[in-house]
């Protein structure tokens, strides 16, 4: 059956009067229920209560109350330069996380996607950033940056690119870099895997179509294969986002924030804020903070995604 | 149609939850009664000997005490304190608590500590010197036990330094004979010393006891912030060897101090300045025929050096106070923390076990000098101050970075250091 | 359509590069999980070890609980993985299908979980837990787990069952068959790949999570792997290299075994064949 005979059937059906509004509600809350009650209990309730506490003045400690103060944890925030230079630091690691290592895995799913031979070896050596435990990956990377003795340093001598070794994590100028490299080597793998999944999807007779039609493989990448991954790319591509915004865990083992501060994540800072000195209150308004503006920023990114599919 | 199921539905998630709730607490009771009684000591041993003495101690208490068992739960250095914040919040800290006292100081100002002046016996407070009882009391009350103190010591490669004509004997080591020691032996390429200060504050506020540095003023909230020509003595000692006489790897500037010890390895320098405890290291990691040493204590105008030992506690909410303090005191006795710090390569709190330890090793592997910079040790004022995490995080360490990464001078770190405080009071 | 034998060499340095980078750390480990302290040591390192032996292997062993810990970590893993599947998939396609109300409200909270620090959440989630006597159980952690791998794996479901022309579906409607058996028969194998993308997330962000299982966790014979594997550091930044390695290499096979057997479910020939039809 042609795609034009669907798709007339299918517009009469919607044309009904009244045609299944109030049915899909229902149906729609009997899909949602079996996850409802854990989804509320824990986490729509603890997430509340974390979002309230930046409008208090919890600090840790036994017996300690905790008062409604309102704004004046975030009048204190404006003036934290600090603060800000964690999320100034925080952007850049960001964009520069996301973007780089999006174009690296589409590179590299595109290629998985092809007749390579050895293909599935290739796929699951292309995994293995995944498989291994974070506290692992840090302290691994630590080690192949070792000035002194780590493998990095030591190829790079012997292709005669630098005459003394570099302390890469601990260098005002080539921590944040090499930081960052660490945070795509971390994230590939999903990214990869998650584009390879959509590839994976896209129709190959449109491709054959357009050979037929004598287009260029770029042609054919621009004008199928990315609109067809759209939704993809951009589901992916803001949950990088948003995640490497959030990611504390790699860089506090790597660098703690240092030297100087200069990799201190806003994250980072939040969970010093509240697990080294205690003020949860403070931390959370941190995090309330982070939360607008993400979604402010994040908002223009998904408009038509959070609008769409009718 | 689909009324039924959604009802259904809701009906069973109410008595799901509701079945989780009413399974009887059976763990709860029986915390009156007078019979067994049993403790969770959560340990922070790291190195293979010192779990294997911990356990030992538990063992032999556990045969001692059928009243009072305890039981050892393994923790780590790395995620303790992000228990312990979870924990103090949610009640369920351990009964005996492993910690160090800068750490666990935080949480005494909390109020999540018992005092345990009333419960430890006079042994064991005669035995461990006053300057270190200080710094794990606060207002009169003992918030902890100290068992095991580090301290920073010179470590030299033996061969080099008998080759440049380095005396290493003598009661302590000056720092203008440290500097003159590290000159000399910068020749060939190779440097004189290798400092780990990837994490310099701490370095630097210990240290700073050898000339008498305060940083701090008062105690509690009302602390102000000191920063004179004392305090800033080491950094502008250390500073002055790396980049005016050249004889400290710049590289190991930024280096954390296990970091550095592959370099020492390799001769390319032939001192380096650590922990103590570096020891245990040097002896697993150290190529066959590697002949180290430890030279004298450091001396400024005097020997001093901030105390920060491990501790044992018992939280404030504990139901076994009285029990927990009971193996504690049993854990500072001579023969217990002597296998503990042996294990360990740190020095114990008393005489007594430090005495034991020179006995059972002979003082070799410079256990002599280690034992012997431990008595010197005594609390610095910045420990009773509250926010210096906050300090030490925002101000003290980048500065001190900067510093000496020889992109601020003295001046600038001296005013950041004090308007520092300032700022993370406000 | 066939490519050029020079584009073909092309693709596969291309691949070659990626894959040097991406395992490189991984054979490092390897080789490192063989040599003794010793070699961590020495100025030069290389590649191979000079005499590997396998005493880092008998010391992580030998750390109390690390067999039981990946097992731990497998249970836990699997029934997530599993539970985030069952409950995610028509919670994704409501959310991509249907107009509903609860829409906005969902990708709502989906947005906010995934971007408010999740380390403020832990104390309220342990709060909450132990009332209800979920704490330091393998079901609490479970469930915990479960509900928060859902906002992801509804935010890709949604992706990827949106990619599926609606069509289809009609079509399938129009021939007369219900909702359920359209889902099931036409829906579901055209969203495997998708399907697999997402359980391997879940899988993995199960069985690498840390935060949650070290305050949630109190028994030693409940700890997870990632808990134990902090073990092997000391204070002041001391690493037991070898047997971390050593222990690394025992968790990070079980994922790559799991990968290796379900990268090839992640092709998916299907669809060039439905609309044609």
């Amino acid at each position: 059956m042609s795609t034009d005979a669907l798709r007339a059937r299918a517009s009469n059906r919607r044309d009904r009067p009244g045609g299944g509004r109030p049915k899909q509600n229902r149906e729609a809350i009997f899909l949602f229920l079996p996850a409802l009650l854990p989804v509320l209990l824990l986490s729509v309730y603890p997430l509340l209560r974390g979002i309230a506490l930046g409008f208090t003045d919890a600090r840790a400690g036994l017996n300690v109350d905790t008062n409604f103060i309102w704004f004046g944890n975030f009048g204190k925030l404006l003036h934290n330069d600090l603060f800000w230079d964690s999320f100034r630091i925080g952007l850049i690691w960001t964009l520069s996380v996301t973007i780089l290592q999006f174009v690296a895995a589409l590179g590299l799913a595109l290629l998985l996607n092809t007749n390579l031979k050895f293909r599935g070896v290739a796929r699951t050596l292309a995994l293995i950033p995944w498989a291994m435990p974070p506290v692992v990956v840090a302290i691994m990377w630590r080690l192949l940056l070792h000035p002194t003795n780590g493998p990095v340093n030591e190829i790079l001598q012997n292709l005669h690119l630098t005459d003394h070794p570099i302390n890469f994590l601990g260098d005002f100028s080539t921590a944040l870099p090499a930081v960052i490299v660490v945070g795509i080597w971390v994230g590939m793998p999903m990214t990869t895997v998650t584009l390879l999944a959509g590839l994976q999807g896209i129709d190959r007779s449109l491709y054959e179509a357009a050979a037929v039609d004598g287009a260029s493989a770029w042609h054919q990448f621009w004008s199928i294969t990315l609109p067809q991954l759209r939704t993809v790319i951009v589901a992916i591509t803001s949950l990088d986002m948003i995640w490497n915004f959030n990611s504390f865990g790699l860089v506090y083992v790597l660098t703690a924030g240092g030297p100087g501060g200069k990799t201190m994540l806003p994250m980072l800072f939040a969970y010093n804020e509240a697990f080294r000195y205690g003020n949860f209150g403070m931390a959370a308004a941190m995090g309330d903070v982070m939360v607008v503006i993400i979604i402010v920023f994040l908002g223009f990114y998904l408009r038509n995604r959070l609008r769409s599919e009718a | 149609m689909l009324r039924k199921p959604i009802i259904a539905l809701l009906a069973a998630s109410a008595l799901v939850t509701l079945a989780a709730c009413g399974s009887g607490d059976a763990s709860s009771g029986g915390s009156g009664s007078t019979e067994k009684v049993t403790l969770k000591f959560q340990s922070l041993a790291f190195q293979k000997t010192t779990v294997a003495a911990t356990k030992k101690i538990v063992a032999d208490w556990n045969a001692a005490n059928p009243n009072i068992q305890v039981e050892y739960v393994q923790g780590s250095w790395d995620s303790v304190h992000d228990q312990l914040v979870t924990q103090f919040q949610g009640g369920t800290a351990p009964d005996i608590i492993h910690d160090e006292s800068a750490d666990i100081t935080g949480f005494s100002n909390q109020g999540y500590l018992a005092d345990l002046s009333q419960y430890l016996s006079q042994e064991t407070k005669d035995a461990v010197p006053q300057g270190v009882w200080d710094t794990v009391s606060s207002d009169g009350k003992v918030f902890a036990a100290p068992t095991l103190l580090q301290s920073y010591v010179v470590f030299g490669n033996s061969a080099l330094l008998k080759q440049a004509g380095v005396s290493t004997t003598g009661d302590a080591l000056t720092w203008d004979q440290l500097q003159a020691d590290a000159k000399k032996l910068t020749a060939g390429g190779k440097y004189g010393l290798g400092w780990g200060l990837k994490s310099p504050t701490a370095t630097v506020l210990n240290l700073g006891m050898n000339f008498d540095a305060a940083f701090f003023e008062g105690t509690g909230r009302d602390a102000k912030a000191k920063i004179g020509d004392a305090e800033l003595e080491v950094p502008k000692r250390i500073n002055a060897m790396a980049y005016t006489d050249k004889s400290i790897d710049p590289t190991s500037l930024t280096q954390s101090g296990s970091d550095i010890l592959p370099g020492f390895f390799g001769g390319k320098y032939a001192m380096i300045v650590g922990g103590n405890y570096a020891a245990q290291q040097i002896v697993e990691q150290a190529p066959k025929g590697f002949q180290w040493e430890v030279l004298p204590p450091l001396k400024g105008t005097s020997e001093k050096q901030a105390a920060n030992p491990q501790t044992l506690s018992v939280p404030a909410e504990g139901k076994h106070i009285k029990e927990s303090a009971q193996f504690i005191d049993y854990f500072m006795k001579a023969d217990n923390l002597a296998a503990v710090g042996q294990g360990d390569w740190l020095i114990p709190t008393t005489q007594a076990a430090r005495d034991a330890i020179e006995k059972a090793t002979g003082g070799k592997n410079g256990w002599t000098q280690t034992l012997a910079s431990g008595a010197e040790m005594t609390k610095a004022p910045f420990q009773s101050v509250e926010n210096y995490p906050k300090w030490k995080d925002q101000i003290a360490t980048p500065a001190l970075q900067e510093f000496f990464a020889n992109k601020i001078d003295l001046a600038t770190l001296g005013k950041k250091l004090n308007d520092g405080w300032g700022q993370v009071n406000s | 359509m066939r490519t050029r034998p020079a584009t073909r060499v092309a693709q596969y340095v291309a691949v070659c590069c990626y894959l040097v980078f991406l395992a490189f750390p991984l054979f490092w480990l390897i080789s490192s999980s063989l040599k003794s302290p010793q070699e961590f040591a020495s100025v030069t390192p290389s590649i191979l070890p000079k005499h590997p032996d396998l005493s880092n292997f008998t010391d992580a062993l030998e750390e109390q609980g690390l067999v039981r810990s990946m097992l731990n970590s497998l249970q836990i893993s699997v029934a997530t993985t599993v539970l985030v599947l069952i409950v995610s998939l028509p919670v994704a396609y409501a959310l991509a299908r249907f107009r509903s109300r609860l829409r906005p409200i969902t990708n709502g909270w989906i947005l906010v979980s995934q971007v408010f620090p999740v380390i403020l959440i832990v104390i309220p989630l342990f709060m909450i837990l132990r009332p209800l006597h979920l704490t330091n159980t393998i079901p609490g952690v479970v469930i915990v787990y479960m509900v928060w791998s859902m906002p992801f794996a509804l935010w890709m479901l949604q992706g990827y069952v949106s990619a599926v022309p609606r069509e289809l579906e009609e079509a399938a409607s129009v021939d007369g068959a219900s909702r359920v058996r359209t889902i099931v028969l036409i829906v579901m194998p055209l969203l495997r790949p998708g399907l697999i993308a997402t359980a391997m997330f879940t899988f993995i962000s199960a069985w690498n999570e840390f935060f949650f299982a070290l305050v949630l966790l109190q028994d030693p014979d409940l700890k997870t792997l990632p808990l134990v594997l902090a073990r092997f550091v000391g204070a002041e930044g001391q690493v037991q290299f070898g047997p971390l390695a050593a222990a690394s290499v025992l968790a990070t096979v079980p994922s790559l075994v799991f990968f290796a057997f379900l990268q090839r479910r992640l092709t998916s020939g299907l669809l060039s064949g439905a609309v044609k039809g």
